[in-house]
């Protein structure tokens, strides 16, 4: 139950930077979720939240609090590390007592949050246990239960899941999700897995290279990227990118790759106008907005040539070449043909974007 | 951590190396144990039946060895005339009073040379090992000078600070070992659930267990065991067990029985404490902390 403000921060190991200028703001009950690959500065921030490490510049404020020069105990968090970082030497019940053993909580009450929580987290038949003798999951559950064992101000996941098997993890994510929601507690996840994200966040703060780069509903994020780099991190296959040049004729702007020509439209024409766009652009499709139907002669505008497909069971991803470049179509499972094969694909312009080609900032 | 099964192939040379490893346990066997057995049914005897011995070569002779009254005179005689159980006591405090201070002070030391990292850090580390490089005698007499001067010669602290000053750099270089594999993030854990750092930092002493255990014994080992101090700086007021057996070897009558029963009280209760701290030699108790 807090605001939590990052602002202006800024944070260096040495002489390497980690986190520039972040300004951040999550709101009280909200789940915030911080996105990127490895290396982006989104576990130094959880950490700076934590206090764990030191804020090189900048203030981090919960509610109105200055929290930069409290240590960990005295600001109300509670974290669930990657590592689930148990206690080895004490057992599950003893493990989530612990924080609350420290804060001189009645012995009663301490058995009767721990029962509680454990029932949630369906691990009380395990509380006798030592986590030598858990599972994966069963570990995470543990680390999770030290967390919810007492009402924090905020929780901090550092990609807690990210460990399990695929399908642990797809069930984990629900039950987080639906965990948050009925604790109402401010939280802040920080994971490198954008259907994580995608699946549990009310809000994501994209990072790359210790930059923001965008924030915004996972919906937003997903239709509305604001960069080339958040269009190719977020979704699953990634966005197609091709490099294209912009011709004006009396019809309007028009998109001319080597192997098709796409007439935009006059609203997305507008805006590449206003935003003063160069003739070479690059514009990104996602897998599911094109169309694909096997065969020489079909009715699809753009003629490929399958490279690869990939079925996945009720769907399937075909890599199809396209005037020298490679794009994938995700589409129903069906017969295709294989490797060499001619086929037609169609672009959904309305779902197309397009980005400066240098600094990679979309226009829409 | 997990072991591995070892896959042997039979060879003849396997077959050969077998009985001769067999060969070298049963040498190795006679070679240890033998003298420790001479030691305590020598110290049951008297002075006549000690020196019963059977010709050279004459295995059969064995038997006059152990053929003899057993009597306790010399445990008796060692514990009021000698005084023994003082000496008993002053080796007790000494090793153990130096085994205390050092796992304090040095798992302290460890536990900050493993966490923290500053300019220098390896060259302090060689230099804690370093003052362990010196051999003993070197440093006795300059010892001696400074404690004599501070008043330790002949006092427990002192033979307790002389000992701590060999057994706190190695303290600090087992214990670092430990603490290294303690995961930090069990730590940060702790510190987000509420604790200080010094009760995150007491929270983790039960994962570094094994490395106390090993530290304490060899400590109390260096300690019980260690005449070169003991006759120099504990002589007089804190004299302790091989001193005082030393002792026993007079110009005119060397007390064969009583030295004999003086090293049974000196090795039973080193036996002890090696069974008492072996549990606690386990390895493994991090196991399943973190995700490895």
């Amino acid at each position: 139950m807090a605001t939590v403000t990052i602002s202006d921060v800024w944070k260096y190991y040495g002489k390497t930077m980690a986190v520039k200028e972040l300004n951040l703001e999550i709101k009280n009950n909200e789940f915030m979720c911080i996105l990127g690959p490895s290396g982006c500065g989104k576990s130094s921030t959880l950490r700076m939240l934590a206090g764990l490490e030191f804020i090189s510049s900048g203030d981090i404020y919960f509610d109105d609090v200055r929290v930069n020069d409290l240590p960990p105990r005295d600001r109300d968090i509670a974290m669930v590390f990657e590592n689930y970082a148990l206690y080895p030497h004490k057992t599950v019940y003893e493990n989530m007592a612990n924080p609350l053993k420290l804060r001189r909580t009645p012995k009663d009450e301490i058995e009767r949050r721990v029962r509680r929580a454990a029932e949630i987290l369906e691990i009380d038949p395990l509380l006798g246990r030592k986590p030598v003798e858990l599972s994966g999951g069963q570990k995470q559950r543990t680390a999770i239960g030290r967390a919810i064992v007492r009402e924090p101000k905020v929780f901090l996941f550092d990609e807690p899941i990210a460990h399990l098997d695929a399908k642990l993890r797809s069930h984990m994510r629900g039950e987080l999700k639906h965990l948050q929601r009925d604790l109402e507690t401010t939280t802040v996840y920080v994971t490198h897995d954008q259907l994580e994200g995608m699946s549990m966040a009310d809000r994501i703060a994209v990072m790359h290279e210790g930059v923001l780069q965008q924030l915004g509903t996972p919906e937003e994020i997903y239709n509305r990227p604001s960069n080339e780099f958040v269009a190719g991190f977020v979704g699953e296959p990634p966005m197609n990118f091709l490099d294209c040049t912009l011709e004006q004729s009396n019809v309007g702007l028009t998109v001319v790759h080597s192997g098709f020509r796409l007439a935009l439209s006059d609203q997305q024409a507008s805006l590449l106008t206003a935003g003063s766009a160069e003739a070479n652009v690059r514009i990104g499709i996602r897998p599911d907005n094109l169309a694909i139907e096997p065969g020489a002669d079909g009715t699809l505008e753009v003629p490929g040539e399958i490279f690869v497909t990939e079925p996945l069971g009720g769907d399937m991803i075909v890599e199809v070449t396209v005037g020298g470049d490679r794009v994938m179509v995700k589409t129903k499972i069906g017969p295709m043909g294989g490797p060499g094969d001619p086929c037609r694909i169609g672009f959904d312009v309305d779902k197309l974007h397009v980005f400066d080609i240098n600094t990679g900032v979309a226009y829409f | 951590m997990a072991s591995r099964e070892i896959v042997r192939y039979r060879s003849p040379l396997r077959t050969a190396l077998q009985g001769l490893s067999i060969l070298f346990l049963i040498f190795f066997f006679v070679w240890t144990v033998l003298p420790l057995l001479i030691m305590v049914v020598s110290s049951f005897k008297d002075l006549l039946d000690a020196f019963q011995l059977p010709e050279v070569g004459d295995f059969g002779g064995v038997g006059v060895m152990f053929d003899f009254k057993p009597t306790g005179a010399h445990y008796v005689e060692l514990f009021t005339e000698k005084h023994f159980g003082v000496y008993l006591r002053n080796s007790l405090i000494a090793s153990l009073g130096s085994a205390a201070v050092s796992v304090s002070l040095g798992s302290m030391a460890a536990y900050a040379l493993s966490r923290a990292e500053f300019r220098g850090k390896r060259d302090l580390l060689f230099w804690i090992i370093s003052t362990r490089m010196a051999p003993v005698v070197a440093v006795m007499v300059p010892l001696y000078v400074i404690f004599r001067s501070s008043g330790l010669v002949g006092t427990l602290p002192g033979l307790i600070l002389a000992y701590t000053t060999f057994n706190l750099p190695f303290a600090i270089w087992i214990l670092k070992g430990f603490f290294d594999n303690v995961p930090y993030a069990i730590e940060e854990a702790a510190q987000c659930d509420g604790c200080t750092r010094w009760q995150a930092f007491r929270l983790i002493i039960p994962l570094v267990a094994p490395g106390i255990g090993a530290f304490i014994v060899l400590c109390v080992l260096f300690g019980w065991n260690d005449f070169l101090f003991a006759s120099i700086i504990g002589s007089g007021g804190a004299k302790t067990l091989p001193v005082a057996t030393a002792e026993l070897v007079q110009p005119v009558k060397i007390q064969w029985g009583m030295i004999m029963a003086a090293g049974v009280v000196t090795t039973v209760p080193m036996m002890f404490l090696g069974l008492l701290i072996r549990r606690y030699l386990v390895a493994g108790l991090t196991m399943g902390a973190v995700r490895e």
